[in-house]
C-alpha cells in the first residue's frame, strides 16, 4: 500500500471497464436446502434463476476523480462494484484495474461477529493481501478514526450498525488505497461521522486517488463527485457532469427535487 | 500493492489458473495462522481452564465409551482402553474438521462478499484449528499409555505417516463439505448423523480383528477404517501397520482431497452470488 500520496497522476486511468456483461445464476431460496430440493423433486419446480446484472457496460474511472454511481435498487450498481473489485468474475468483457483497491461494499468489515473488532480488522486486512506489519502501522489510525474507543476489543456482535459502519469506513479509508470503492456505506453513521467521512473522501480526492461512490444520497453526490454515472437495468444510461446526470435521473424517477432523495435513508 | 495491474476477464469452465491461485494463497498464509489463533482465543483455549477443557472433553468421552464397552462385552483390559482413547482422539480430529469446515464458507459470507481472496483459505483454517485442538490430546494419550504400562517401541513411529494421511483426509472432507453447504445449507443438520454413523462403522469401540469376515467388508466403504486400524496397530500395539491398509487409506485421502478441491475451485468464483 502506498503510504502518503498516490503515485498516480490526475486523469490517468484507474479502472477501465470494457463491454462488461455479467450474468449469474443464483438460488431463489435465501437458504437453499437439500430438504426443499427433495420435496419439490419431480414437480419441475425451479430452484435457481438467472440474473442479467450488467449488460455491455463501458466505463473509465480516472485518478483524481470521484465517480458517483446512481440507479434504482437492483440496477446492477453493486454487481459492477464487485466485478471491479475482482470478487465476481465478468461473464463477458474485460476489466483492468491500475492500482490497489480497497472495497467498502454493502456489508462492510466484520468477518466473524464473535471475534473482536481488532481481530476482524486484522483478518480482513490479511485476507485482502496486506501483511501483518502493514496493518500494524495503520491500526492506531483506524481505531482512532472509528472513534470506537474500548469497543474495538469487544466482540463485533455487540456493535450497533453505526459502529459497524464506522469501523468499516475507517479500515477502507485509512489504508489509503489507490482506488477506493464505497457502496452505500456512508448512510449508517451519525451526522458527525458522516461529515468526517466526507472530509476524508475529499482529502483522498485531492490526493489524486480514484474514488467510486455508490449512493442514493443525491446531496452527498453533488457535494463530492465530479462525475456521475447512472445505471439502469444493467446498462449505463448516462455519464457526465453531476448536476446534469442527477437531474436527468430525478426526472426519470418523476419525484422531482424532494427531500426523500436528498437524504440518506 | 505489488501488482499494479489487475485484469478481470471471463473464466472458462473448470479450474482457475493454478499457479496464480497458489501464489495468492501462499501470500495469505498469515491469514490462516491469525484466523486459527483468534478463533481459538475466542473459544478461550489460550487460558489454563480452556486448555484443560480441551483435554478433559475427550477424556470424559473416552471414559463414557469405555463404560459402554465394559457393559456390552462384560469385560475389558488396559489395551482395549488404550485402543479406544487413541482411535477416538484421532476420530475427533476428522470430526472436528468436518464440523468446523462445513460452515466455514457460509460463515465467512461478509468477507467473501467484500474481498477477493482464495476462498479455500477458509476450510483450510478450519482444519488447522482441528489439528491444534488435536495435538494436546495426543500428549494425553501418551501419558495414558505410560500409566497403563504399555511398552514403547520404534514401530510406534508408523503413527506419523498415518496421522499425515488422516490430516489430508480431513482437509479433503472439510473442503468438500464447505462447498456442498453453500448449495445445501441443511447439510449442517445432517452432519451429526453422518459423523455418528462413521464413528460406529470405524474400529473405535471395537478392534478391526473383532469383526467377522462378513462385517469386514465395511472397511471397503469407510476411509477411516484403514486409517484408525493402522493408527491403533502402530500407537497401541507397537506393530507395523499393514502396508495395504496404508495404501488404501492414502488412496482414499488423495481421492477425496483432489475431487473435493477440484469441485471447490471450479465453484468458488460463484460463491459470492450464492451466499
Amino acid at each position: 500500500m502506498p503510504s502518503v500520496s498516490s503515485p498516480h497522476k490526475t486523469n490517468e486511468i484507474a479502472v477501465s471497464v470494457r463491454d462488461l456483461s455479467l450474468t449469474y445464476t443464483t438460488a431463489i431460496d435465501r437458504r437453499p436446502t437439500l430438504k426443499a430440493r427433495l420435496k419439490t423433486m419431480g414437480r419441475g419446480g425451479k430452484q435457481t434463476r438467472v440474473i442479467n446484472a450488467l449488460n455491455q457496460v463501458n466505463l473509465d474511472v480516472e485518478y483524481g476523480h470521484v465517480l458517483g454511481i446512481i440507479g434504482a435498487n437492483g440496477a446492477g450498481k453493486s454487481s459492477l462494484m464487485r466485478v471491479m473489485a475482482g470478487i465476481v468474475p465478468p461473464t463477458r468483457g474485460r476489466v483492468e484495474v491500475y492500482g490497489s483497491v480497497s472495497t467498502l461494499l454493502a456489508l462492510g468489515v466484520g468477518f466473524n461477529p464473535s471475534l473482536t473488532g481488532r481481530d476482524n480488522v486484522y483478518l480482513g486486512g490479511l485476507a485482502a493481501g496486506m501483511s501483518r506489519e502493514e496493518i500494524d502501522t495503520h491500526f492506531e489510525e483506524i481505531a482512532e478514526f472509528s472513534e470506537l474507543g474500548e469497543a474495538i476489543d469487544a466482540p463485533m456482535r455487540t456493535y450497533s450498525s453505526g459502529m459497524y459502519a464506522r469501523l468499516a469506513f475507517s479500515v477502507a479509508a485509512t489504508v489509503r488505497p489507490d482506488i477506493l470503492i464505497v457502496d452505500e456505506a456512508l448512510s449508517t453513521g451519525d451526522a458527525k461521522f458522516k461529515e468526517k467521512s466526507l472530509n476524508r473522501i475529499k482529502e483522498l480526492r485531492s490526493d489524486d486517488r480514484a474514488l467510486i461512490l455508490v449512493s442514493h444520497a443525491m446531496a452527498t453526490l453533488l457535494d463530492v463527485c465530479n462525475d456521475v454515472a447512472w445505471i439502469h437495468k444493467g446498462k449505463l444510461v448516462m455519464r457526465g457532469e453531476p448536476n446534469t446526470v442527477i437531474n436527468a435521473y430525478r426526472e426519470f424517477l418523476q419525484v422531482g427535487k424532494s427531500a426523500a432523495i436528498d437524504e440518506d435513508v | 500493492m505489488s501488482t499494479p495491474l489487475q485484469v478481470y476477464e471471463p473464466f472458462r469452465a473448470g479450474l482457475p489458473p493454478l499457479r496464480t491461485y497458489w501464489k495468492s494463497l501462499w501470500s495469505r498464509r498469515t491469514f490462516i495462522s491469525e484466523y486459527s489463533r483468534s478463533e481459538l482465543r475466542e473459544q478461550h483455549f489460550d487460558s489454563a481452564f480452556g486448555q484443560l477443557w480441551l483435554i478433559l472433553n475427550p477424556l470424559l468421552l473416552s471414559a463414557v465409551y469405555f463404560l459402554l464397552i465394559v457393559i456390552i462385552r462384560g469385560s475389558s483390559d488396559s489395551t482395549r482402553y488404550a485402543h479406544l482413547t487413541a482411535t477416538l482422539f484421532l476420530f475427533y480430529l476428522v470430526s472436528n474438521s468436518l464440523t468446523g469446515g462445513v460452515k466455514s464458507i457460509t460463515a465467512g459470507q461478509r468477507l467473501i462478499l467484500n474481498t477477493a481472496f482464495p476462498r479455500i483459505m477458509l476450510p483450510i483454517s478450519a482444519v488447522v484449528i482441528a489439528v491444534i485442538k488435536f495435538l494436546p490430546t495426543l500428549a494425553v494419550f501418551l501419558v495414558i499409555r505410560t500409566v497403563l504400562g504399555l511398552a514403547f517401541s520404534w514401530q510406534m513411529l508408523w503413527a506419523i505417516p498415518v496421522l499425515l494421511i488422516a490430516m489430508l483426509l480431513s482437509l479433503g472432507l472439510a473442503i468438500t463439505i464447505s462447498c456442498v453447504n453453500v448449495y445445501f445449507r441443511d447439510i449442517t443438520n445432517f452432519l451429526p448423523y453422518m459423523t455418528r454413523t462413521l464413528l460406529y462403522l470405524s474400529p473405535i469401540l471395537y478392534e478391526a480383528s473383532d469383526l467377522t469376515p462378513k462385517l469386514r467388508t465395511l472397511e471397503l466403504f469407510n476411509p477411516l477404517f484403514p486409517i484408525l486400524d493402522s493408527w491403533s496397530r502402530a500407537l497401541v500395539h507397537g506393530q507395523v501397520p499393514h502396508i495395504s491398509h496404508l495404501l488404501i487409506a492414502l488412496g482414499w485421502a488423495f481421492g477425496i482431497f483432489f475431487i473435493g478441491t477440484y469441485f471447490f475451485l471450479s465453484r468458488e468464483r460463484e460463491f459470492a452470488v450464492r451466499l
